[in-house]
């Protein structure tokens, strides 16, 4: 059997130095000189607390001890633990029914009643509280009320003040001083540090000292507090916040008198005295009056002039608005260098396969597709549409020129009949010299061919054509034109009768036309005109092509290269050539990606690529699509390989001795027939146009004429690609072909300024390539950032917790963490209820207990008195027999 | 004629209701020539009604021969003729029985004749325009009949002298097109026996013929040799037979290898004929869908190969993929095979039509990355030189080509990126500049030097006109995520190609203008204007 609870209590208060046999004084003594007593109090109140513990085992929960020690952080030693506590549940339990008392009791209880007042004061039903404390409390928050606002709000500083017999209650101020006028000046001087500020400052404050006569210069400075700095600063924002409203009322008073007059200054802008106010009208506020007489009806008629005059007025007021300044001429030069550099940049991104303008930039990385590489790299559209380009910078417009200037000349009707609108006539101004130029070379064309153009039976004057309609095919275009000997005049008048702004079908109409002038283009070609002719109408299409007609030329372009392509890809006619000089004229030849040059390159590179030539006009036509070509590249340097194969297949077939070992990798086609060049030609004409028909006489002047062609070609070739990376490599079999044709079996059959040019051209390739070898460093292509090599290794956790969660998905992390809380916060409120509904019942037991006992009180009150009554009675009773017994005897 | 091709088909189902039903519904649609071919049907009833009128036998064969004005009737005779002979087939009256009397074997020795004839008339059929179709469905017809039913004593007999006469025929210098298609589509490829014993036909026809100048057997042969394509790999794949099979299982016709062994000496056969250099590359070019996989001893094969391997241009590259195919399956050890690949890339090869199938083969022989990088190196470099001079078609392949070796062989991207970090070699090259270590003129790909050197070639190339090849072009020099590109994206390319891409597409963005007009596009510009002329005006003279 254990020891009684007090025999154990008694033994561990022993145990602990609690209880310990009485000491002598001079032990104690001892112990104070050693000042162990403070220890010893602390050391006393931590065993009686243990000891406390030790006998309430019940009052305390315990943590779980871990299952294994090694598993568990908080006891990493494997010292054996048995947990420790975690919580106390009576404390606990008394202290949330002190809370419910506050918290819930009041409203549980008011749960049921209606109306009443609220008693918001400080503590007014608290009775622990003493009057200053609540007073104090009252003070406190009324301080912090006022203080809400933001720190740098000047505001709160004029607001009313708490005081107490005029004297402020606040808690900064001792004593309410207005130092407004002395300090500005300080504070001024401190806004002008910059000229000497300090020094100044002195001065004036010394200056003021004296004034005072309080003492001498000799004082030192004071330094200032903080505070006062922070006074000072307030002060100058107070005066410059002063300033502000002064300066906004004296502007309020203005605008006050302005208005005053503003009626009068309506009646002047619309040139009649402000109506009378109808007396009727006056009574609809906010509305306006004239509106309102008309609402009323009372004078519709007069109102309907009213409104007619004021609509005249206001047509009368757009056109009587000022012009656009007129620019000075500087100014002009500028625009037009600015207009230039722009366009200059767009071409430059074009030819790098980026979109036209910057902002517009999808960055889109060049996949290895070429089928994707299409689509992403074709930067056109992207931009502003040309025709709006064009007229929004004010460049020059053929057409509208056109109109004006042949309306002048042919049909008065037209010009009287409508007047041009005024931006025509500023573009007009804007760029007169080009667009007179223009007209004029046509003009000065036509004149002088006019006589020999096409059959040159018809010697008609020019405004004599007569035009029936618009031609909108080739065969309609045809049948007009059968005998029209001066055509770029019938362009001209064609796109002065249906000119897109004098009717509403012109537009398609011409468009139709501009198809068919392409058309023509090539049916006149194919039957030897005048280039003359061919030019203007290559300008004239180009100049449509400017001005909203791109779609229809464009398509009509890539139409005709469709039936190259289809039918006669080998055997290009004059008409085809003349088609692809026109689109190296009229579109921009260096873009990266255009719909219509890629497919004409393309074209060309094809005939250039896969032909082998039989005749020798093919050879001739390989070289002016040879010419074309690096034409097309003048700008963009893009290296063609065909070309280079092409020439210098042609100059080995037309060598007069076959080399022994062709150099270079091009495709030698062999001819049927020798085209080599037999004897030397004293001058050597230039390529013509006519050379690439098929054609029989002349060819031996044709070959030396192509050798001296090829040679040309070979040197622009050289001239444009001169600064690539492989031009050693490209152009050093030429060099070895050349060096061939001025040795001694070449040479006697050259002509002399082939032979001459032959030699110029030696040198100069072997200069360039020279250089080229020079300049030729090793590739270093890939200076690119190094790509970070994917980590699989899984990361080593330094202090790892079994219990942590360790996962690298953050989604799923974030989910686990939100679950956790959900978990613990159900829990809580399951308590919370549970808690709340245990302290309800004890409220409600509590209260029946206090009814119950209320209740049997009384019970036993009434009985009580009952039978003290009945007592009473029965004693008053009792005395009464027992006196009538006496009475009796 | 409508009736021809039905009829066929009944009579392989062999209605006799249909076919006595048919005069009738014949003389309606046709009432013109119903004259002649309802006598033809007549005379083929009276036939099947009883042996008397055998004799009609001769009066169809006299139609069938004689006839040569109406085409209609000609093949009504055939048809009727045929369906005469296959019945007395099945019914067993072509056949001498033991109990036969002296008068039935005369019938027979007569009706044996008759057939003989018909069938001769029949071959002649063949190669006649327009009636090949049916004359060789009619033949086969005989051929399935004659052998399921003419056995002579044997248990299976292929009526092997029937096939080879057909197979001459067809063979033959004016045989006709459809009919070869037609047997080679539909019998060779289709029936193990037929191909089989047309295999056995095959052999000895070239030397039976044995006419150097006569290219068309040649050729013919070939035709019908490479319709045999799916070779069987086992033995459970023989059992389409077109005649019942042979019962006994050790027949020949039910060993694999002996159909391989006769394939072979066909083959054999044809390539000991003279042959020119384009069917040299027809072999060559069928060499490894139906050629080699006949083979049991490809090695035979090897002598063919070399020769034609080391002949050069388009017959090289043709070659190559037997070469190969050899190496694969057989183990062929053939002596420096990288040099000579190394050769064929000359001036030519991307401009050729064979370059695609060239480039598949390249990249399986240079897909092994225990070569030496000496010699990965000069292929790259060689062949980006190459693609200086070719066709964008050509030049396109390339650059996926060089990108997936470089990817392969790392050690090679110092042709790409090699920083000069010596300062004397850094001097020299500031002085001097740098002359291409490559040699193009080496023959030894392991002794070029290409390792030394750079691809400036395709630095150039990235400066190309066609845009999308420019493009291209730039994922050299770009960071290399990409594992590898999938070549065949890139092959099969040709500037129509290129330009249906181009020219198809509707243009649905404003297409740029030029901005300015030119002054003078044809003509010289004034002495007095500044503005240059153009390149086309100074070269050529519009007048």
């Amino acid at each position: 059997m254990p020891p009684s609870q007090l025999k154990r209590l008694k033994a561990s208060l022993r145990e602990q130095g609690i209880l310990r046999p009485q000491e002598s004084k001079k032990q104690k003594k001892q112990k104070t000189q050693n000042g162990g007593n403070k220890d010893k109090r602390v050391n006393r109140t931590e065993a009686l607390n243990s000891i406390r513990d030790q006998f309430n085992p019940f009052e305390y929960k315990w943590s779980k001890a871990p299952r294994f020690d090694a598993t568990s952080v908080k006891n990493p030693g494997g010292k054996e633990s048995k947990g420790s506590i975690v919580g106390r549940p009576s404390v606990r339990k008394s202290m949330d029914a002190q809370q419910f008392q506050m918290n819930q009791l009041a409203r549980i209880e008011n749960r049921r009643r209606v109306g009443g007042i609220l008693d918001r004061r400080f503590g007014e039903n608290d009775p622990t509280m003493a009057p200053e404390e609540k007073m104090l409390e009252r003070f406190t928050l009324e301080k912090q009320s006022r203080h809400k606002h933001s720190m740098f709000d000047l505001e709160d500083d004029n607001e009313m003040e708490l005081t107490h017999m005029g004297q402020s209650l606040s808690l900064d101020a001792p004593a309410i001083v207005d130092d407004f006028d002395e300090e500005i000046e300080v504070s001024d001087a401190e806004d002008h540090l910059s000229d000497g500020g300090p020094r100044k400052r002195r001065r004036l404050s010394s200056d003021e000292e004296s004034e005072d006569g309080e003492s001498g210069e000799d004082r030192p400075e004071k330094k200032k507090s903080k505070h006062e700095v922070m006074r000072e600063v307030i002060a100058k924002s107070k005066l410059h916040k002063y300033e502000r409203q002064a300066a906004k009322d004296d502007d309020d008073d203005l605008r006050e008198t302005i208005d005053k007059e503003t009626s009068s200054i309506h009646a002047l802008l619309q040139g009649m005295g402000r109506r009378p106010v109808a007396a009727s009208t006056s009574d609809i506020a906010g509305m306006n009056p004239d509106r309102a007489a008309l609402l009323n009806g009372t004078d519709k008629l007069q109102a309907e002039k009213e409104y007619d005059k004021r609509l005249r007025q206001l047509a009368q007021d757009t056109r009587a608005k000022p012009t656009e300044r007129s620019k000075t001429e500087q100014e002009i030069v500028e625009d037009k260098a600015k207009v230039q550099k722009d366009r200059e940049e767009k071409t430059q991104r074009r030819m790098q396969g980026l979109p036209e303008s910057s902002d517009e930039e999808e960055v889109s990385q060049a996949s290895g597709k070429l089928e994707e590489d299409d689509e992403e790299e074709n930067p056109f559209g992207l931009g502003i549409p040309i025709q709006k380009l064009a007229s929004d910078m004010g460049v020059e417009d053929e057409d509208d020129f056109l109109i004006d200037n042949d309306l002048v000349a042919s049909d008065s009707e037209i010009e009287s009949a409508e007047d041009t609108s005024s931006d025509d006539g500023s573009e007009e101004s804007g760029e007169e010299d080009d667009d007179a130029e223009f007209l004029q070379g046509i003009l000065t064309e036509a004149e002088s061919k006019q006589s020999e153009f096409l059959t040159g039976a018809n010697s008609q004057v020019p405004s004599l054509i007569r035009i029936s309609k618009c031609p909108e095919s080739h065969e309609e275009l045809l049948d007009m034109t059968e005998d029209v000997n001066d055509f770029p005049e019938f362009i001209k008048l064609i796109r002065t009768k249906y000119h897109p702004k004098f009717g509403v079908d012109n537009k398609t109409k011409l468009g139709g036309f501009t198809i068919s002038l392409i058309d023509h283009l090539s049916y006149l070609a194919n039957r030897k005109a005048q280039f003359s002719v061919l030019e203007s109408i290559i300008r004239h299409i180009h100049s449509l092509a400017k001005n909203g007609y791109q779609f229809e030329i464009s398509n009509r372009f890539r139409y005709h290269l469709k039936v190259i392509h289809e039918s006669r890809p080998m055997a290009l006619t004059a008409g085809d050539l003349v088609l692809l000089t026109a689109i190296g004229t009229i579109f921009p030849t260096s873009d990266h990606f255009h719909q219509v040059v890629t497919p004409a390159i393309l074209t060309i590179s094809r005939y250039l690529g896969l032909k082998i030539p039989q005749k020798l006009s093919d050879y001739a036509v390989g070289a002016y699509l040879c010419t074309l070509c690096l034409q097309y590249q003048r700008q963009s340097k893009r290296y063609v390989p065909e070309v280079m194969n092409f020439i210098e297949n042609t100059l080995c077939v037309v060598a007069p001795s076959e080399l022994s070992k062709h150099p270079g990798h091009f495709p030698y086609h062999v001819p049927k027939e020798s085209f080599r060049i037999e004897m030397a030609i004293e001058t050597v004409r230039r390529l013509s146009f006519s050379d690439c028909l098929p054609q029989e006489s002349g060819q031996e002047e044709l070959k030396a004429v192509l050798l001296e062609t090829n040679l040309k070609l070979l040197e622009a070739a050289a001239d444009l690609w001169s600064g690539k990376a492989a031009f050693f490599e490209v152009f050093e079999p030429g060099l070895v072909i050349i060096q061939h044709l001025s040795g001694k079996k070449c040479k006697p059959n050259l002509s002399p300024s082939t032979q001459t040019s032959v030699a110029k051209l030696i040198q100069k390739l072997t200069l360039l390539l020279q250089q080229a070898q020079l300049s030729r460093r090793p590739l270093e292509l890939h200076h690119h950032r190094p790509l970070a090599i994917k980590m699989a290794i899984p990361k080593f956790e330094e202090s790892y917790n079994p219990d942590k969660h360790y996962d690298p998905n953050p989604d799923r992390t974030e989910a686990s963490k939100l679950k956790k809380e959900l978990k613990r916060e159900r829990k809580g409120a399951i308590r919370d209820l549970r808690k709340d509904a245990k302290a309800v019942a004890r409220e409600a037991l509590k209260q029946k207990k206090a009814k119950d006992e209320a209740y049997e009180k009384k019970y036993k009150r009434l009985v009580a008195e009952i039978q003290g009554e009945e007592g009473r009675e029965a004693k008053a009773y009792e005395r009464e027999k027992e006196w009538r017994k006496k009475g009796r005897k | 004629m409508p009736g021809v091709t039905g009829d066929a088909a009944l009579l392989n189902k062999r209605k006799r209701t249909s076919a006595d039903r048919r005069p009738s519904k014949r003389a309606r649609s046709e009432s013109i020539e119903a004259d002649g071919q309802a006598q033809i049907l007549l005379l083929e009833n009276e036939i099947f009604e009883a042996k008397k009128n055998y004799n009609n036998i001769a009066k169809l064969i006299k139609i069938f021969k004689d006839d040569k004005g109406d085409a209609d009737n000609l093949v009504v005779a055939a048809v009727s003729l045929c369906r005469v002979f296959v019945r007395l087939m099945a019914s067993g009256d072509m056949v001498r029985r033991r109990g036969s009397t002296e008068k039935e074997v005369v019938v027979i020795k007569w009706l044996k004749e008759r057939y003989t004839e018909y069938k001769s008339s029949l071959l002649v059929l063949l190669s006649e325009d327009g009636l090949e179709s049916t004359a060789l469905t009619l033949c086969m017809r005989l051929l399935k009949s004659e052998g399921e039913h003419l056995l002579s004593g044997q248990e299976y007999s292929f009526p092997g002298s029937f096939l080879s006469e057909i197979v001459q025929i067809l063979v033959g210098p004016e045989s006709s097109e459809a009919a070869r298609a037609e047997f080679g589509g539909k019998y060779v490829e289709e029936y193990d026996d037929i191909r089989y014993y047309t295999f056995k036909a095959l052999k000895s026809i070239p030397r039976g013929y044995q006419l150097p100048s006569d290219r068309s057997i040649f050729d013919h042969s070939i035709e019908i040799l490479t319709a045999a394509e799916s070779v069987p790999e086992s033995k459970e794949e023989l059992e389409d037979f077109y005649i019942s099979a042979p019962k006994k299982k050790t027949h020949e016709l039910y060993s694999l290898a002996q159909h391989k062994n006769r394939a072979q000496e066909a083959w054999l056969a044809l390539m000991d004929m003279d042959m020119d250099k384009e069917q040299r590359k027809l072999i060559l070019g069928a060499m490894t869908t139906s050629v080699a996989p006949w083979f049991m001893k490809p090695e035979l094969l090897m002598d063919f190969l070399t020769d034609s391997y080391n002949a050069g241009g388009s017959t090289s590259l043709l070659a190559l993929s037997g070469v190969f195919y050899l190496i694969q399956e057989r183990n062929l050890d053939y002596p420096s095979f990288y040099r000579k690949l190394y050769s064929l890339l000359d001036s030519g090869i991307l401009h050729s039509k064979h370059r695609s199938r060239f480039f598949r083969l390249l990249d399986t022989f240079l897909s092994s990355t225990h070569l030496p990088v000496a010699l990965v190196a000069s292929f790259l470099k060689r062949l980006s030189r190459l693609a200086l001079n070719a066709t964008p078609s050509g030049a396109i392949p390339v650059i996926p080509w060089i990108y997936n070796l470089l990817k392969k062989h790392p050690t090679c991207t110092f042709m790409i990126h090699r920083v000069t970090r010596d300062l004397e070699a850094k001097e020299i090259l500031e002085n001097h500049g740098l002359t291409d270590p490559f040699l193009m003129d080496e023959e030894d790909p392991m002794e070029t030097h290409a390792i030394d050197s750079s691809l400036w070639e395709i630095v150039m190339l990235q400066d190309h006109v066609h845009p999308n090849l420019a493009t291209l072009a730039k994922i050299i020099s770009e960071q290399f995520t990409k594992h590898a590109y999938n070549l065949e994206d890139f092959l099969d390319h040709s500037y129509s190609t290129l330009l249906d891409a181009d020219l198809s597409k509707e243009v649905k963005k404003s297409p740029a203008i030029e901005f300015e007009i030119p002054k003078k596009i044809f003509t010289k510009h004034d002495v007095g204007s500044e503005v240059e002329d153009s390149l086309l005006v100074r070269l050529v003279d519009f007048s």
